[in-house]
């Protein structure tokens, strides 16, 4: 009964637009008073600080200030000159460039709506120049800025690998490959439209070209050799190899000598506070946490979904099925703080490798960042092309397709994503 | 008035996000370099964590300030009007009074913990480290109602602040895109 209403109250505070942070620390307390007594509710002091205080999560501050240094260093426009050579022949060449520029900011950044926000401003606006609809425009902007989150170092993972007790690294390089596969998928799909709509070739291949503009960017791919080449190789945790990108980042941005000091500042002030909201929503689930481990409450899940089935194929369904629907309502960090801590249980019961399991959830959230009305990743493109966020998702079906078999394929398949932590760690 | 405090508490929230977020950076890479070197620091992973737990409660007041937290403003706004601003009133009051009973926890947490130390550090009294609960709970209430107009006049014109923000960075972006 008491849990009954915990649950109730959150989803009221949720849609009355009380932060989710709030909400879940508010249904925590009620659960507090119902359970242990009003005495109890000191825990809220000190819970909400050592929630505060976990060592791993420190990575996601450096992650967010490597990627804002790096683009206020001047990374983007030398990333875009490089793919431009590199793929611009082909046919719908900007569309390509869109997702290939998205793949190398993945492997540096880890938040989609940092990546959409900078590159969709350079080409988008390009793209509408050269005849791409604005609706399409944005939908392969946005869809591609998603491969953030699936492509290390991702935001989402650490917080999944946190909440789930599972290692970031392993997370981390089990996400390469759906991630490419992703980029693959969505390049296809941009292609088909290039030939159907005859989208324009930008320029033909030019080998001096492209070494010259490799030779420009090259500082730029030192942050995905240390971020990926660190942690793949074992020489560094994720939280070191955050530090060393932010060094990198702050390197690579006075070597190039375009750093603006007003848009650092920016960069730290923007990573602290994402930083601090996100660390809240923690914090608030290390109280909520301590109330769930002591009422039993995920264990119980655990049984009665093993008594409706132990196949663990079906709960892997079910689980994406939940998570694809909550997807278009929280945020995704949001989402991983709320529902992971209480479905791990039954992912360890049902004998699922929780690091799968960890992928799977993120190209969950990664397709919600494409489904209205939350959308984060997708409102911003549609912003910066002044595109109907309607019109937009229609063209996005397909990309948003490209991701679902993606999902469906790692969730069936687990050697496609797994075979690289296999061969890394085990 | 109510403008010049906002303005005067981002400002200092601002500059106090800023100088932890450097002083975080500085510590992680010169944590990493001398583990690297063979030479790691006993009092590392403990001073970033609290830096961390520093940066949270300072950024989350700053993030109250500018009503940045994550939330989901699709059902608020949705409601007539009169409803909308009732649950203004009622989601404000929970969340003012959240921060309240945080700062009497954590206020009651610091008696207790009277007289200790951090492990790595014994000069540095817990009591200044988990200050920052008491001290940010009562930041995040000041910025909640400073902020509250602002929200106030908004949702009752049913216009969602996440799209404003997204607006606003939008236009930042371009302005700086357009000077490439």
């Amino acid at each position: 009964m008491l849990i009954l209403f915990m649950f109730i109250a959150l989803i009221a505070m949720i849609c009355l637009n009380v932060p989710i942070a709030v909400a879940l620390a508010i249904s925590a307390v009620i659960g507090l008073i119902g359970s242990e007594g009003p005495q109890s509710l000191v825990a809220v002091g000190l819970d909400m600080y050592n929630g505060s205080t976990n060592f791993a999560l420190i990575a996601i501050p450096m992650f967010v200030l490597a990627g804002a240094i790096m683009n206020a260093g001047g990374i983007t426009d030398r990333l875009i000159n490089f793919v431009s050579a590199l793929i611009g022949f082909v046919r719908g060449g900007l569309a390509m460039i869109n997702i290939g520029v998205s793949l190398f900011f993945a492997e540096i950044s880890g938040s989609a709506v940092a990546d959409v926000a900078a590159l969709g401003s350079i080409l988008i606006p390009q793209m509408k120049k050269r005849g791409y609809s604005a609706p399409f425009s944005a939908a392969v902007t946005s869809s591609s800025a998603s491969l953030a989150i699936i492509i290390p170092p991702s935001i989402p993972m650490i917080l999944y690998a946190v909440s789930a007790g599972t290692s970031v690294e392993q997370l981390f390089v089990a996400g390469f490959v759906p991630g490419l596969l992703g980029a693959a998928g969505m390049m296809l799909v941009a292609y088909i439209f290039a030939r159907r709509y005859n989208f324009p070739v930008e320029e033909a291949f030019n080998l001096a070209r492209l070494k010259r503009t490799f030779i420009e960017a090259l500082p730029t791919f030192s942050l995905p050799v240390i971020i990926l080449g660190g942690i793949f190789g074992g020489f560094v945790t994720a939280t070191e190899a955050a530090g060393l990108a932010v060094l990198a980042a702050l390197l690579v941005g006075a070597y190039y000598r375009e750093f603006d000091l007003r848009i650092l500042k920016k960069a730290m002030l923007d990573g602290g506070m994402q930083t601090a909201v996100v660390m809240l929503l923690v914090a608030a689930s290390v109280l909520m946490g301590g109330f769930l481990t002591r009422a039993q409450i995920p264990q119980d899940l655990a049984a009665a979904m093993l008594e409706f089935t132990d196949n663990k194929y079906v709960i892997l369904f079910i689980l994406n099925i939940f998570f694809l629907i909550i997807g278009f309502f929280l945020h995704s960090a949001a989402a991983i703080i709320l529902v992971v801590p209480i479905v791990i249980p039954l992912i360890v019961a049902a004998n699922i490798d929780p690091v799968h399991f960890g992928l799977v959830v993120t190209l969950n959230l990664a397709i919600g960042q494409q489904t209205p009305p939350v959308a984060s990743v997708l409102i911003v493109a549609c912003s910066i092309a002044r595109a109907n966020i309607w019109d937009v998702t229609k063209a996005n079906l397909w990309f948003i397709a490209v991701l679902l078999t993606v999902l469906f394929i790692c969730t069936y398949v687990p050697a496609i994503p797994m075979f690289l932590v296999e061969y890394f760690y085990r | 008035m109510l403008a010049q405090v906002h303005r005067n508490l981002e400002w200092l929230l601002e500059w106090v996000v800023i100088i932890l977020m450097v002083a975080l950076t500085v510590v992680v890479i010169v944590g990493v370099c001398y583990r690297i070197a063979g030479n790691s620091l006993s009092w590392y992973d403990e001073v970033a964590s609290v830096q961390l737990a520093w940066i949270t409660y300072y950024g989350a007041a700053l993030a109250a300030l500018k009503r940045r937290h994550i939330g989901f403003d699709t059902v608020l706004l949705a409601l007539p009007p009169a409803l909308r601003k009732l649950g203004v009133i009622v989601g404000e009051a929970l969340v003012i009074g959240f921060f309240a009973l945080m700062a009497w926890a954590g206020m009651e947490v610091l008696t207790v913990l009277e007289g200790m130390s951090l492990v790595s550090l014994t000069w540095v009294p817990i009591q200044l480290t988990q200050s920052v609960i008491p001290i940010g709970a009562a930041l995040f209430i000041l910025c909640e109602l400073v902020s509250l107009p602002g929200y106030w006049r908004m949702t009752a014109d049913g216009v969602s602040l996440e799209h404003a923000d997204i607006e606003e960075e939008v236009e930042h972006e371009l302005k700086k895109a357009g000077e490439y």
